[in-house]
C-alpha cells in the first residue's frame, strides 16, 4: 500500500515539476536574472554615450558616488518620507471608508462603484486630472483659495519645493485609499456580528466596541493593507513624472525618478543600475522588517 | 472550454496582424528628421520634393520633431541609443555632432568623398570627432550685435565703448535698457558668455582640451556679465529668465539700444508692420577688450547619418544634394540661414538672395568661434548654466562661481576620460 | 442612539462619495468644455459643452493608434499569462512537491519588485534583440509582472473548489491533467475571468515599461501617449481631458460589469491567498 502512495506521490510531484515550469521559466527570466544583471551592473562603469570607456569593473565606486551625491540623498528622503506621510493617512481614511461601506444599510454597492473607479483608473490618468484641478491659473482648487485670498494672486503649487507635494500626496491617496478600504472591508465582514451584539448587552459604546472588538480583529488586514501600500509607496514614480517631472528643480524627485533619468535619460546605465538597486534594497528591506516583525503569522498559515 | 480556445485564437491572429500591419513595404523609403517651422519648413519639403522627383522609386519622409533643441535631443538620444533605423538622415545642432559621433550613433562620412574645403572652418571643426568627419555643415549661424543706426553713428569698437554707449543712453532715458541678451538658464546663456571670453581673451577649453574658464580672463568676462546687470545696470535683470524672443520683443519694441542675437531676427526686425525699429539697426561683431578678439559664438545645423541606417549610401545622396549650393543659395534667400560653403559668399546670387550685408556677413564669420567640441558638450554646457546664473542673480562671486565650474567641468572630463594628459590624476 | 449614528454615517457616506466622484465628474465635464472656458472661474457646472477635444484627439491626434496599441499589448499579455499562471495554481493548490512554500513566497516577492529595478537589464536585452519599440518587448515584461498576481489569484479560486469532483473523474479513469481541463477549469470559470480582468487592468494601466521600452508615437500605450502630449508651449489641456476620458472608459465599463467579481479577486488576491 505505502509503495503504491509513494508512486502516486512521485507521479504527482512530476506533473507538478511540469506544471509549474513555464511560470518557473517566466520569473526567472523577467525578474530574477533581471535584478541579478541589475546588481551587476551596478558594479560597473557603464555609460552608453562613451562606449570607448568600456564597461569596467568598479566595484562599489558607483553606490560610493551615489552618497556622495546630494541629489541622490534627498530623492531617497523624498521617497521614504512621501511614503511615511501618505501611507497612514490612505490606512486611516480607508478604514473610514471601510466602516462606512460596513454600516451603511443603502447605498453599499454605489459606494463599492465609487470606490472601485479611482482604483481602477490608470494612475497617469489620476495625476493628470489633479495636475488639472491643482492648476494655478483656473483650477477648481486654486481658484477658490484665491478667491478668498487664503492664497497670493500669483500662487502655483508647482513652484513651491514644499507645496508641490500637496498634489502629489492628494492624487496619491485619493487613488488608493480605495483600494485600503476594500481590503479592509473583506477583513471587516469576517467578524462575527455576535460579538458585537454580546458586547452591546453587556453596555461597552460604540467607540469601545471598535477598540476592544473591531481593532484587534482587524489587525491581519491592516497589516496587508500597510505592506502593500508602503511596497507601492516605496517605487513612486508614475504621480511624481506626469505631475511634476521632479521639480521645481528636483524638489519632488523621488528614487525611482532620479533612477529613470540617469538610465535613460543620460545613459549612464552603471549609475543609474546603482541607483535602481537601491530602491529594490529599500522595498527589499521594508518588506524583510515588516515579515519579521508583525506579519510572520499571516506568511506561516499560507505555506 | 471549446469556445474560449477558439476565442483564443482569434485573439493571437489579431495581435499578429497588428504586429504585421507595421512592417509594411513599398518603395524604398528614406526618413529625414529636423525642425521644420514657418519658412524653413517651406523650403525643406520643396527640397525633400525635388530629390525624390530625381531619384524614383525613392521617397522621403519628413519627420517632424520638437522645435525646442533640448526636446530634440532627448527625442534623438533615445532613437538612436535604441540603435531604430531610422530616421535615416538627422539634423544635428552643431554641439550634438561630437556627442553623437563619440556614442557612435552616427556614420564617419570620410568614405563619402566630400569637398570638405570648401566649408566654412569652424564648422567643418564641429563636424570632426577623433580626426574623422561625421556630419556636413548644413547652414551656419553666429551671434551679431544689433545696434541702432538713429541713436549712435557707429558701432562700438570695444566692451568698454559698448558699456559707455549703453550707459550713456539709457541713463539719458533714451531708450529703456542699454544691452540686452539671453541670460536665461539655457544654451543660449552659454553661447553669450562665449562671446564675452572671447572678448576678453579667455576660453572654456584651451587647444589642448585643459580647463581654462577659471582663469583671469574669464574671471574678468564674468564679471563685465555680473556688473553689467547690477552694478552699471544697463542689462536688465529680467534678461536672466530671457531667452532669444524676449530680446528680439525688447530691441524690435525700440526698448533697448544693442540686442546680442542671431540672424534669424534681421528679417523679422524689417517687417515695418510689426517693429519700431525697421531701417533703423545694424548689425556688427560682438566687440573685443584689447587683449580679446571679437567673437561669434558659432550655432547652426549639420547633416548626420544614422549608423543604424538600412541605406546608407541613399542617406549620404540626401545630405549630398540637401548641402549642394543651389539648396543652400534657396535657403539663405527663403529662411535667412546662412550657407556653410564658403565658395557662395564670393557669389552674386547670395549677395541677391541674403538681407544682411554680405560684408558683414563675411566678417562675422571670420570671428566666428565654435563651442566646445566634446562628447560631454550638453552635460558640460549645464554646469556652466548653472554656475553662471548662479553668479548672475548675485548668489555666487564671479571667482566662486567659476571656480566651482571649473571643478565640476575637470570631474566630468575626467570621468569620461577625456581629461588632458596633465589633468589626469 | 442608532438612527443618529446611521445619520452620521449616511452624511459622511455621501461627503465621502463626493469626493470619489467629483475627479472623475469633474474630469468628464471639463472635458466638454471648449478651451476659451477652461481657464476662466470654473463654474461647476459646465454651460456649453462641445465635442471639440474629442474632435481633435481623433482627427489630428490620431488617437486610434495608442487604443489599438493597449489592446493589442493588454489582450496578449492575458492570453499568455493566464494558460501559465493556471497550470502553476493547480499545481500549488493540489499537489505535493518540493519547494511549494519557497515558490509562493518567491512568487509573491516579485509581484512586489520596484519596476525600475529590472529597467536597466531589459533595456539591454530588448535592444540586442531589436525588440525595442515593439509588442513582444512590453508583453514579455507585462507577462512577468503580472502572472504572479494570477497565480496567486488562482490558487485561492482552486482551493474553494471542492476536489471531490475530480477526483471521481481520476477514478473513471482520467488523468490529472485531463482532470483539471474537463472538470476543474469550467468549474473555475469565474476565478479565471477575474484573474483576467485584473490583468488587463494591469497592462491598460502600466506606465513604466512602456514609457522605456517604445519610442514613438507608432509604439506608444494610452498612458505613455496621454502623458507625452504636450504642446510646443502650453499643454492642450482640452485634448489631455479627453484623452483621460477616453482611457477610462474601458476600466469604467470593467468595474461597472464586474465590480464583485474585482472586489473579491482583490481581497483574495490580499488576504486569503
Amino acid at each position: 500500500m505505502s509503495g503504491q502512495a509513494t508512486a502516486i506521490e512521485r507521479e504527482e510531484r512530476r506533473l507538478a515539476r511540469w506544471l509549474v515550469a513555464p511560470a518557473l521559466v517566466f520569473i526567472l527570466l523577467g525578474s530574477l536574472v533581471p535584478i541579478a544583471a541589475t546588481a551587476w551592473e551596478a558594479l560597473h562603469g557603464h555609460d552608453l554615450r562613451l562606449p570607448w570607456l568600456g564597461r569596467p569593473f568598479v566595484g562599489l565606486a558607483n553606490f560610493v558616488e551615489a552618497i556622495g551625491d546630494p541629489r541622490f540623498t534627498s530623492a531617497l528622503l523624498h521617497t521614504v518620507g512621501f511614503a511615511a506621510i501618505t501611507v497612514p493617512l490612505e490606512l486611516g481614511l480607508g478604514l473610514a471608508l471601510a466602516l462606512i461601506m460596513h454600516t451603511a444599510r443603502r447605498g453599499r454597492a454605489l459606494i463599492r462603484l465609487a470606490a472601485l473607479l479611482p482604483w481602477a483608473i490608470p494612475t497617469v490618468v489620476a495625476a493628470l486630472v489633479w495636475r488639472f484641478m491643482f492648476d494655478a491659473q483656473a483650477g477648481i482648487i486654486t481658484a477658490p483659495l484665491r478667491t478668498l485670498a487664503l492664497v497670493g494672486e500669483s500662487f502655483d503649487w508647482f513652484v513651491h519645493p514644499l507645496a508641490a507635494w500637496v498634489p502629489i500626496g492628494a492624487a496619491d491617496i485619493w487613488k488608493t485609499t480605495p483600494f485600503v478600504a476594500i481590503l479592509l472591508l473583506a477583513g471587516l465582514q469576517t467578524i462575527d456580528p455576535a460579538l458585537h451584539e454580546a458586547a452591546q448587552m453587556d453596555g461597552a459604546g460604540a467607540v469601545r466596541r471598535f477598540g476592544t472588538i473591531t481593532l484587534p480583529l482587524l489587525r491581519p488586514a491592516l497589516v496587508v493593507a500597510a505592506a502593500f501600500r508602503m511596497l507601492d509607496a516605496l517605487r513612486l514614480f508614475d504621480v511624481a513624472y506626469v505631475m511634476t517631472g521632479g521639480g521645481p528643480g528636483t524638489a519632488t524627485e523621488p528614487l525611482s525618478l532620479y533612477a529613470f533619468i540617469a538610465l535613460m535619460q543620460r545613459l549612464r546605465f552603471g549609475y543609474g543600475s546603482a541607483l535602481s538597486v537601491t530602491v529594490f534594497l529599500l522595498t527589499f528591506a521594508f518588506a524583510l522588517i515588516w515579515v519579521r516583525t508583525l506579519g510572520r503569522s499571516l506568511v506561516g498559515d499560507r505555506t | 472550454m471549446k469556445c474560449s480556445v477558439r476565442l483564443w485564437l482569434v485573439v493571437v491572429l489579431v495581435a499578429a496582424w497588428a504586429t504585421a500591419c507595421g512592417e509594411r513595404n513599398g518603395t524604398t523609403r528614406l526618413t529625414f528628421s529636423g525642425s521644420a517651422l514657418g519658412p524653413e519648413a517651406v523650403v525643406l519639403r520643396r527640397q525633400l520634393l525635388r530629390f525624390g522627383e530625381r531619384h524614383p522609386g525613392i521617397e522621403v519622409e519628413l519627420r517632424v520633431t520638437p522645435d525646442a533643441a533640448d526636446q530634440r535631443h532627448q527625442l534623438y538620444v533615445q532613437w538612436l541609443n535604441a540603435r531604430a533605423p531610422d530616421p535615416d538622415v538627422l539634423q544635428l545642432d552643431v554641439i550634438w555632432t561630437a556627442e553623437f559621433a563619440g556614442a557612435g550613433w552616427i556614420l564617419p562620412l570620410d568614405p563619402f568623398a566630400l569637398d570638405a574645403d570648401d566649408f566654412v572652418p569652424a564648422a567643418l571643426a564641429a563636424s570632426r570627432w577623433r580626426g574623422r568627419l561625421y556630419a556636413v555643415p548644413w547652414f551656419v549661424d553666429v551671434g551679431l550685435l544689433y545696434w541702432r543706426t538713429d541713436l549712435l553713428a557707429a558701432p562700438p569698437r570695444s566692451l568698454s565703448e559698448l558699456r559707455e554707449a549703453a550707459r550713456r543712453l539709457r541713463n539719458a532715458g533714451t531708450t529703456r535698457f542699454g544691452l540686452v541678451w539671453q541670460g536665461a538658464r539655457y544654451e543660449g546663456l552659454t553661447t553669450v558668455f562665449l562671446e564675452h571670453l572671447g572678448a576678453f581673451g579667455g576660453g572654456i577649453l584651451d587647444a589642448q582640451g585643459r580647463v581654462t574658464v577659471d582663469e583671469p580672463a574669464a574671471i574678468r568676462a564674468l564679471t563685465f556679465m555680473c556688473d553689467a546687470v547690477s552694478l552699471d545696470g544697463f542689462v536688465p535683470s529680467s534678461v536672466l529668465t530671457w531667452q532669444e524672443e524676449q530680446t528680439r520683443f525688447a530691441f524690435q519694441n525700440g526698448d533697448a539700444a544693442f540686442m546680442r542675437n542671431w540672424p534669424y531676427a534681421w528679417g523679422l526686425l524689417q517687417d515695418g508692420a510689426r517693429s519700431q525699429v525697421a531701417n533703423r539697426f545694424a548689425v556688427a561683431p560682438f566687440p573685443a577688450e584689447a587683449e580679446g578678439r571679437p567673437t561669434a559664438a558659432l550655432g547652426g545645423a549639420q547633416l548626420a547619418v544614422n549608423a543604424w541606417s538600412a541605406n546608407p549610401a541613399l542617406a549620404w545622396a540626401l545630405v549630398r544634394f540637401l548641402t549642394a549650393p543651389e539648396q543652400m543659395l534657396e535657403r539663405a534667400r527663403l529662411a535667412t540661414q546662412l550657407p556653410s560653403r564658403r565658395s557662395l559668399y564670393d557669389t552674386a546670387e547670395l549677395t541677391e538672395a541674403l538681407p544682411i550685408p554680405i560684408e558683414q556677413v563675411r566678417q562675422m564669420l571670420d570671428a566666428a568661434v565654435p563651442r566646445p567640441v566634446t562628447p560631454v558638450y550638453s552635460e558640460l554646457s549645464e554646469i556652466l548654466q548653472v554656475r553662471l546664473h548662479r553668479a548672475l542673480s548675485g548668489q555666487q562671486t564671479p571667482e566662486a562661481a567659476l571656480r566651482e565650474a571649473a571643478r565640476e567641468i575637470r570631474a566630468l572630463l575626467a570621468r569620461s576620460g577625456l581629461a588632458s594628459e596633465e589633468e589626469t590624476p | 442612539m442608532r438612527s443618529v449614528g446611521s445619520k452620521v454615517t449616511g452624511v459622511a457616506g455621501a461627503a465621502l462619495l463626493t469626493l470619489l466622484l467629483f475627479p472623475i465628474y469633474w474630469m468628464i465635464a471639463s472635458s466638454l468644455t471648449p478651451e476659451s472656458r477652461l481657464f476662466q472661474s470654473p463654474p461647476l457646472l459646465p454651460s456649453t459643452l462641445s465635442l471639440d477635444h474629442y474632435r481633435a484627439l481623433f482627427d489630428e491626434r490620431d488617437f486610434l493608434i495608442p487604443i489599438r496599441n493597449s489592446l493589442v499589448v493588454a489582450a496578449t499579455t492575458t492570453m499568455v499569462a493566464l494558460p501559465v499562471a493556471a497550470l502553476c495554481a493547480y499545481a500549488l493548490a493540489r499537489l505535493r512537491f518540493r519547494g511549494r512554500g519557497v515558490l509562493l513566497a518567491l512568487i509573491l516577492a516579485v509581484s512586489m519588485f520596484p519596476q525600475i529595478s529590472i529597467v536597466p537589464p531589459l533595456y539591454l536585452i530588448l535592444r540586442e534583440l531589436r525588440l525595442l519599440d515593439t509588442y513582444p518587448g512590453l508583453v514579455l515584461p507585462y507577462v512577468t509582472f503580472s502572472a504572479p498576481l494570477a497565480v496567486w489569484l488562482l490558487t485561492a479560486f482552486f482551493r474553494q473548489l471542492s476536489p471531490e469532483l475530480e477526483e471521481a473523474a481520476m477514478l473513471d479513469g482520467a488523468s490529472r491533467l485531463r482532470a483539471l481541463w474537463d472538470v476543474v477549469l469550467p468549474l473555475a470559470v469565474p476565478g479565471v475571468a477575474t484573474a483576467a480582468i485584473l490583468t488587463f487592468l494591469y497592462c491598460w494601466n502600466e506606465f513604466l515599461f512602456a514609457l522605456s521600452f517604445t519610442l514613438g508615437p507608432e509604439r506608444y500605450t494610452v498612458p505613455v501617449a496621454v502623458t507625452l502630449f504636450r504642446g510646443r508651449y502650453q499643454v492642450p489641456w482640452g485634448q489631455v481631458l479627453a484623452a483621460t476620458v477616453v482611457a477610462t472608459v474601458p476600466v469604467a465599463l470593467l468595474v461597472l460589469t464586474c465590480q464583485r467579481r474585482i472586489v473579491a479577486g482583490l481581497t483574495a488576491g490580499a488576504s486569503k491567498g
